[in-house]
Order: structure tokens, then sequence, then C-alpha cells
């Protein structure tokens, strides 16, 4: 009892683990946008160390992964982040010449950290909204459903 | 996945990790009074403490309740800890106000208060399409409450046999023994939360 009580207490403070990531594909210059939103606080303690632009790319070019079909990786490029209130916005973009379909997308952020972690993606093209749930462990998922031959 | 299937998901996940202690210990002290017999009246009671998720979520949505959340935090193992009294105190639920009949309003009132935990930290995170994450979180909350509550009902019936064992009574008549036991263990541990919380 003396030694069960202690363990539950420090399990008590519980928050919910997620984060958000919403890729939209902009026609005008084929490419992919990619804006993720973490509490910033999260995001300090998985750094550990201040938030900074080259802190925050090197983390995501190991916790975002964006590949095509065949599974080749996209060049994908950091442009910056902001911050409102406790929440930080990240920002990638990635050419996509072929659109959305097919990509391959895989987001580990805070796995390290937390093991409950559940990180949230949502995707908008050719008019269509999917979404896909990453939790620790999950490999790259493709944004299309697999379709069913025969 | 559809977008609310993921966030029905996440609620689902939410409420039956086993990190979320306190709202698993909540649903527990809920439970700890009833029988198996009693299922009906444990469903009102979950569904009210649900019912007081969706007010939260209607209110949040429309920004019309925003607590602080080292307060909501803090109630939150109080409202555990007056289950727990609720519990102990009230030995005859016949005789005790509307024929023990207002639990389900109690439930209501703390689930407010749990829901406006799960309210501000979804705002914050889905700041511009916040109804569809709250209700699909609050669907998928609900879901897993039930699962939690079969799992209790479980729980509880091993405790009573145990008990019924160890004291050599029939398992019906170990009920108060079983209430004792839980509340006042599960009290104890929210008790603890509550203090290391405290604003004040």
């Amino acid at each position: 009892m003396r030694a069960i009580v202690p363990l539950w207490v420090a399990l008590a403070a519980h928050p919910l683990h997620t984060t958000l990531t919403q890729l939209v594909y902009r026609d005008a210059d084929r490419a992919v946008e990619v804006t993720i939103r973490v509490f910033a606080d999260d995001f300090r303690a998985v750094l550990a160390r201040d938030v900074t632009d080259s802190a925050a790319a090197a983390y995501l070019r190991t916790a975002f992964t964006l590949s095509d079909r065949a599974g080749r990786p996209l060049a994908v490029v950091w442009c910056g982040m902001k911050r409102t209130g406790d929440l930080l916005w990240l920002c990638l973009r990635a050419p996509a010449p072929q659109g959305l379909s097919g990509l391959r997308v895989r987001v580990a952020l805070l796995f390290d950290r937390y093991e409950d972690q559940i990180n949230i993606v949502q995707a908008t093209y050719d008019g269509r909204r999917v979404s896909l749930l990453f939790t620790r462990g999950d490999a790259a998922k493709p944004l299309d459903a697999p379709r069913r031959r025969g | 996945m559809s977008e609310l299937t993921a966030y029905v998901t996440l609620g689902f996940r939410h409420i039956t990790d086993l990190e979320a202690m306190d709202h698993i210990l909540f649903l527990l002290a809920l439970a700890a009074i009833y029988r198996l017999r009693d299922w009906r009246d444990s469903l009102w009671v979950v569904t009210a403490f649900t019912v007081g998720h969706s007010v939260t979520l209607a209110l949040a949505v429309t920004g019309a309740l925003i607590l602080p959340i080292q307060l909501i935090e803090f109630l939150i193992p109080i409202t555990i800890v007056a289950t727990c009294v609720e519990n102990l105190v009230v030995r005859d639920r016949q005789q005790a106000l509307w024929g023990g009949r207002y639990r389900p309003v109690f439930a209501g009132v703390f689930g407010l208060v749990h829901g406006a935990g799960f309210a501000n930290y979804l705002r914050s995170l889905f700041v511009d399409q916040i109804a569809l994450p709250l209700f699909g979180f609050n669907l998928g909350i609900e879901l897993g409450q039930l699962v939690v509550l079969v799992l209790a009902a479980g729980g509880l019936a091993v405790v009573d046999r145990a008990f019924a064992l160890a004291t050599a009574r029939p398992r019906g008549g170990v009920l108060r023994l079983r209430v004792v036991a839980v509340s006042g263990f599960v009290a104890l541990i929210a008790a603890r939360w509550a203090m290391e919380r405290s604003p004040f």
C-alpha cells in the first residue's frame, strides 16, 4: 500500500498529449504546406533546450517524414514558426508535383517523451479531408486508404 | 479514417489509458456502491457524467465558460473525494434524499468539472475548429467509460469474492465492507492529489 499510493499520485497529473499536423496542397506552386501545432512546453521539454529555428528544424527532420508512393523522401524545408498563447505553430514545405494522393507520412513528434502521445494528421486535397492517427511505434502511413483490387 | 473517428479514438484512448488515473478512479468511486443487478443505476450515473461533459462542450464552444486550468485540476480530485465521502456516509439509500436518486445529479455536476479539464486543453489546440474535435472526443470518452465501468464491475466482483472468503460471509453480505474499502482507498489517493494541486 505504501508503495502503491505514491505511484498513483505520480500518475495523476495527466494532461492529454496530442499534436495536430495539417497538410494542405497548394495548386499554385504544386507543393504541400505542413503546419504542426504543438504545445510550447512539451516541445521545449523534448528539445531539452530553448526552441530556436535550427533546433526545431533539426528535431523535425527525425520526427516528421514525407515520402512519395515509391518511398522516396520529399525535400522538406523549414519555413518558420510562430507562437500563439501556449501553442507553437511549426511550418514545413515540400514540393509535391504528383499531388498529395498516395504520399506517405509519419509524425513521430514527442514519442520519445510521452508514452501516451497521439499525433493527429489532417490532409486536405482533391476536395477531400483525410485524417490519420499516430501512436508510438507506428510506421509511415499512406494518405489514401489502400484500394482493393479485382 | 474520418475526422470524427480520429477524435472518438482520441477520447476513447484518453479515458482508457492507465495514466488517466483520476478519471478511472472517479468512475470506480461512482461504481463502488453498485452490485451487478444495479447495472441500470450505474449506467444512469455514468450517462449523467457524460451529460455534464456535453454541457461543458456547449459552453466551451460558445466561449461562455473559461475556467483557470489550475482550479479545474484541483477540483477534479475534490469531486472524487466527495463521491467517496457520499459512499461512506449514506448507508441506507432507500432512506436517503429522493430515495437515493440524486446521484445522477451530482455525477452530472462533477462531469461538468471533469469536462472543463478536457475543454481547456482541446480549445487551445483546436482553436479554429473546436466543435467536431470536442464532440468526437466526448463521444470517445463515453464509450471508454462504458468499458471502464464493465472492467470495474469485474474488479468489484473479485473484491467481493475475496471479502466473502476472508470473512466467511455470503457474497451478498460484504457490500458494505467493499464500499468502505474501495471508497477509503480511492479517497486517500484523491486527497493526496488535491493537496498537491491546491492553488491556495
